[in-house]
């Protein structure tokens, strides 16, 4: 019999129990030896509708039977388990990957106790993804960066084989770019220290985000200053606020590590008010009522650091309220035709939006760097062209209004 | 009647069982308008007569001497005060959705067909072979067949197939799925043929398995491993309400009562909100004991309702009555009915508790909007400390008011016309009846402009009160609380829902009491004609929720048929009353 041969691993150790039952073991084995049958004259268990389906399911028992004997090892695991829930949800994150759930496939105990202090279960879903989402980009990486070594390795062999004449060229300058590009930011960066415009970071939200908001804004912290490092004319940045071992403090020293001391930036414990005249200071807010029409050079700007997921809304607003402070945003609106998504913008964003305005003063060119997503293009800017706009809306409406006047008559 | 949103599949299922009754009354402005007027323009003709002490009562008794008795008033008072069951749908419908709307719901694009009958293993690698998506086809066609509700043979034969092909190893996700069927068809010696092979496979089981077997298995005899199963659940986490559900039908369904209400105890103290379904078993399964004990605990379910401001469904409003009327020797009467203007049910003729808070409540709510809405922790979030004192200052120099308006949003109502001029006709019209009014604004409604006329605020300015808020200040949280300080006579006018001050308010008891407050208080502007006479969505006298004076019932009920918001009330009642007593009233 071939099937034996077949699936000779299982049915080894399957032996006990099928002799145990000879009487179901004759069935079993008839049944299979149909099912294998059956193979051969496919047509068959068409024809004959009400003869088949018996047939399926002894093929299902026959399954069954093959599971139920597994039970020997799963068994004796799950005697020796204790009823710690750490364990329990270790084993339920692994069942739930059979599932194909999104979940992770290596867990820490660390993640695994965070998991357990989520508050409700789709706390914990949602952590699960995160997790999930942290792993498969890691291999992703991982799987690169082994392609990548492979071809370099192959790369380097061939030109092993091709330079091995070694001619010599002549060059004017060693390959030290990426240094002599450092040594330049940093005198630009010295530079900017001295005369330059300061551009204030606010610090002073830390009780507003959650842990996972902290982490993000000190990611767009490091994006933006490395913006304004890049630029022709960088700000002087001011990181205002910023407390001594709070956790944006923490979370900045660890990221930048060694190089935080040596940041061409200013970080303070005090309020902007302390260190700029009130009357120069300008709070860049999306809530604020007044619009940025030019950038002025001689202002102070003020960007609040905070990233906010949560429904609260009008928190800069509030404290730029409570300092008595100039307020502006960004004139969106008047130059582009907003289609989704929320008028606030990352912090790299609109540090990069300052820093062309500073630069060049073109909104357009400015705005450049608003999320294509967010808008659907650029509106030509005449006055002429915001009223013809306004005034196609309300045709519109009032079409809308009349037809829907119509259909009520008609009704009727 | 409803040929006029064409596109809108589900429209003549939704409302055809309220509009035929009353004609459409909001479908036809002009219509419901003259209807509306004959009953309550007195609102304000009658009131220039009363004594000025109690005007509240005055109030009421006007509408209620504007009633018609009888079926005709019935009809009205169905469907027409602000917070009615599927009013916030209509409005919607009347004012922006009359465009047809082809949301044609885009079914995915089957590749393969799915097989009725249960196929051979061949036949199973054939179809796989014009498999062309991602994924495994295995875990796809279950899937499919799990959507679709395929017969059980076809998953079987899949299963035997896949078996075959994986040294008879079939994958958990597989068998879950396989389960899903199952327990859809109700077989029920299948799903326990899987939960033995998973019993043996698998040392533990994750949650959605537990779950549809924890479905499966009540029906059997074994329904006891159930209650296992949940207590498996619970060591890594609270089962769901869905599951308690499950446990708890089992544990009917086999005469178990201690069982179902201890674990009915579990589940409200996981604060859990029960499942509808859940208590009307309960019912259900009650007309056949003679228990104290038990009846005494579906009163209980009763004021759990009513605590936690819930409303039945329709077919448990009938499990309701027929328990009620099952009860021996008490000859509970049931009837489905509504309630009238005034606050009298039409089959009993008893008024229902009253809409107005009591002292104690109305203080707290004070208390909580000042500290919640208005402060928030944060007093330049919505203003500034220095308004808030203004604020504060005026309303003391200011004798109670008895209507406060907003004036934004009264004056956007018609884009039409101009908001100034609409400001004052309203604020005209109400200053005839003798009433204390209070405008609240922003600062640059003074400032003339095309829409802001400076002579006609000049004369809302003398006709009412006025506070001006800062332009970026919020007004609404003032109207609140202006409104409470006032008293409880005082009423405010605007057709802002207020759904995003309630999100404020901390504690669920708050925002009930909070929405009891607003239903008894909120006027809302009825028509869209500014020339005709002014007229209001009526305001709701009575508190919808489940109540009781010892020998009569109570219980407000949603219809299947209508959709009704979180912040709408349903209008439909069921009425329970003991026979032996003389019916009171009427």
């Amino acid at each position: 019999m071939n099937v034996t041969v077949r699936f000779s691993r299982p049915f080894a150790r399957l032996m006990l129990p099928f002799t145990i039952h000879r009487k179901r073991r004759n069935l079993y084995s008839t049944v299979l030896q149909r099912y294998m049958s059956s193979k051969a004259s496919s047509l068959s268990c068409h024809n004959k509708d009400s003869t088949s389906p018996p047939e399926q399911l002894d093929l299902d028992r026959w399954k069954t039977t093959m599971k139920s004997s597994i039970q020997e090892d799963g068994v004796s695991m799950a005697s020796d388990k204790g009823e710690d829930p750490l364990a329990a949800t270790r084993e339920l994150i692994e069942m739930w990957r059979l599932l194909r759930r999104q979940v992770p496939e290596h867990i820490t105990e660390e993640e695994l106790k965070t998991l357990m202090e989520c508050a409700s279960k789709s706390a914990q879903k949602k952590y699960l993804k995160f997790l999930y989402g942290k792993e498969i980009k890691k291999k992703a990486e991982q799987r690169k960066k082994e392609m990548k070594a492979e071809a370099r390795e192959e790369a380097k062999k061939a030109r092993l084989l091709e330079t091995k004449g070694g001619e010599k060229q002549d060059f004017m300058f060693l390959r030290l770019w990426d240094r002599q590009m450092n040594i330049a930011m940093d005198w630009k960066g010295v530079q900017a220290m001295q005369f330059g415009q300061p551009l204030v970071f606010d610090m002073d939200y830390e009780n507003f985000m959650k842990p996972a908001e902290l982490q993000n804004t000190v990611s767009q912290l490091l994006e933006s200053e490395g913006w304004n490092r890049r630029n022709v004319e960088p700000f002087h940045i001011y990181f205002c606020n910023l407390k001594l071992d709070s956790a944006y403090h923490r979370h900045l020293v660890k990221r930048y590590s060694e190089k935080w001391d040596k940041l061409l930036l200013t970080a303070t414990e005090k309020s902007p008010v302390d260190v700029f005249p009130k009357d120069s200071i300008i709070y860049l807010t999306a809530d604020s009522p007044n619009v940025m029409t030019t950038f002025k050079h001689d202002k102070i700007y003020i960007i609040g650091s905070l990233v906010d997921r949560t429904a609260q809304t009008g928190i800069s607003l509030a404290k730029a309220k409570r300092l008595n402070l100039a307020t502006e945003r960004l004139p969106l609106d008047k130059y582009l035709q907003w289609d989704i998504g929320n008028k606030s913008l990352t912090l790299d964003q609109m540090i990069r939006i300052l820093l062309c305005m500073k630069n060049t003063g073109n909104w357009e060119e400015a705005l450049k760097f608003v999320p294509r997503r967010k808008h659907t293009g650029y509106l030509e800017v005449t006055q002429h062209s915001q009223e013809h706009f306004m005034k196609l809306k309300k045709t519109k409406k009032r079409l809308f209004l009349e037809g829907s006047l119509n259909v009520r008559t008609r009704k009727r | 009647m409803t040929f006029y949103l064409p596109g809108f599949r589900s429209f003549p299922k939704l409302w055809t069982s309220t509009l035929s009754l009353e004609l459409g009354p909001a479908t036809s402005p002009v219509f419901s308008f003259l209807r509306v007027t004959r009953n309550q323009h007195r609102w304000f003709s009658v009131k220039t007569t009363p004594p000025p002490n109690s005007k509240e009562i005055n109030l009421q008794l006007a509408k209620a001497r504007t009633l018609k008795k009888g079926h005709d008033s019935n009809r009205q008072g169905s469907f027409d005060h602000y917070f009615a069951a599927g009013a916030a749908k209509k409005r919607s419908h009347l004012t922006s959705n009359l465009q047809p709307r082809e949301h044609a719901p885009s079914r995915v694009r089957r590749t393969i067909k799915l097989p009725t009958k249960p196929l051979n293993s061949e036949e199973w690698d054939k179809l796989k072979e014009d498999f062309n998506r991602k994924g495994s086809f295995e875990d796809w066609v279950i899937s499919q067949m799990v959507c679709s509700s395929s017969s059980v043979d076809v998953a079987k034969s899949l299963l035997a197939w896949v078996a075959a092909k994986n040294n008879g190893i079939v994958g958990y996700n597989l068998l879950v799925k396989y389960l899903c069927l199952c327990v859809f068809h109700k077989q029920t010696s299948e799903v326990i043929d899987v939960y033995e092979i998973m019993k043996a496979k698998y040392k533990c089981l994750e949650t959605a398995a537990n779950t549809i077997l924890i479905r499966g298995l009540i029906h059997s005899d074994r329904w006891r491993e159930a209650l296992l199963l949940l207590e498996d659940i619970k060591k890594v986490t609270v089962p769901s309400k869905r599951n308690y559900n499950d446990c708890i039908q089992g544990a009917l369904l086999h005469q178990d009562v201690d069982m179902a209400w201890s674990l009915y105890q579990e589940l409200v103290g996981h604060n859990l909100i029960p499942l509808l379904e859940t208590l009307k078993a309960f019912f259900d399964f009650g007309k056949d004991i003679n228990d104290d004990d038990y009846s005494d605990k579906l009163l209980d379910i009763l004021l759990y309702l009513r605590n936690n401001q819930l409303y039945p469904g329709e077919s448990f409003a009938h499990s309701i009555k027929t328990w009620f009327e099952s009860i021996p020797g008490r000859q509970w009467k049931g009837q489905f009915t509504t309630v009238q203007r005034s606050g009298h049910c039409s089959s009993c003729g008893r008024a229902l508790e009253s809409i107005h808070l009591s002292p104690e409540e109305y203080e707290f709510l004070k208390g909580k909007i000042m500290r919640d809405v208005i402060d928030g922790g944060d007093q330049y979030k919505k203003t500034t400390p220095r308004e808030l004192k203004r604020f504060e200052n005026f309303i003391n120099s200011c004798p109670p008011f008895d209507i406060v308006i907003d004036g934004l949003n009264v004056a956007k109502m018609f884009s039409k016309s101009r908001d100034s001029q609409i400001l004052l006709y309203i604020v005209s019209q109400l200053a005839q009846q003798n009433l204390q009014l209070l405008v609240l604004g922003r600062k640059h409604m003074l400032i003339p402009s095309s829409r802001w006329r400076k002579d006609e605020m000049e004369w809302v300015r003398k006709l009412a009160h006025c506070f001006f808020a800062d332009d970026i200040s919020e007004d609404d949280p003032f109207l609140l609380y202006a409104t409470l300080n006032s008293g409880n006579h005082c009423k405010f006018i605007t057709k802002d829902l207020m759904r995003d001050h309630k999100a404020c308010l901390s504690d669920v008891h708050a925002q009930h009491l909070f929405f009891k407050w607003q239903q008894g208080h909120q006027l809302a502007i009825r028509i869209n004609f500014q020339k005709s006479k002014l007229t209001f969505q009526h305001t709701l006298s009575y508190d919808t929720v489940v109540q009781t004076t010892g020998d009569s019932w109570h219980i407000p009920y949603d219809e299947d048929l209508v959709q009704r918001s979180s912040y709408e009330v349903p209008t439909k009642w069921l009425c329970l009353q003991r026979k032996t007593q003389a019916p009171a009233g009427s």
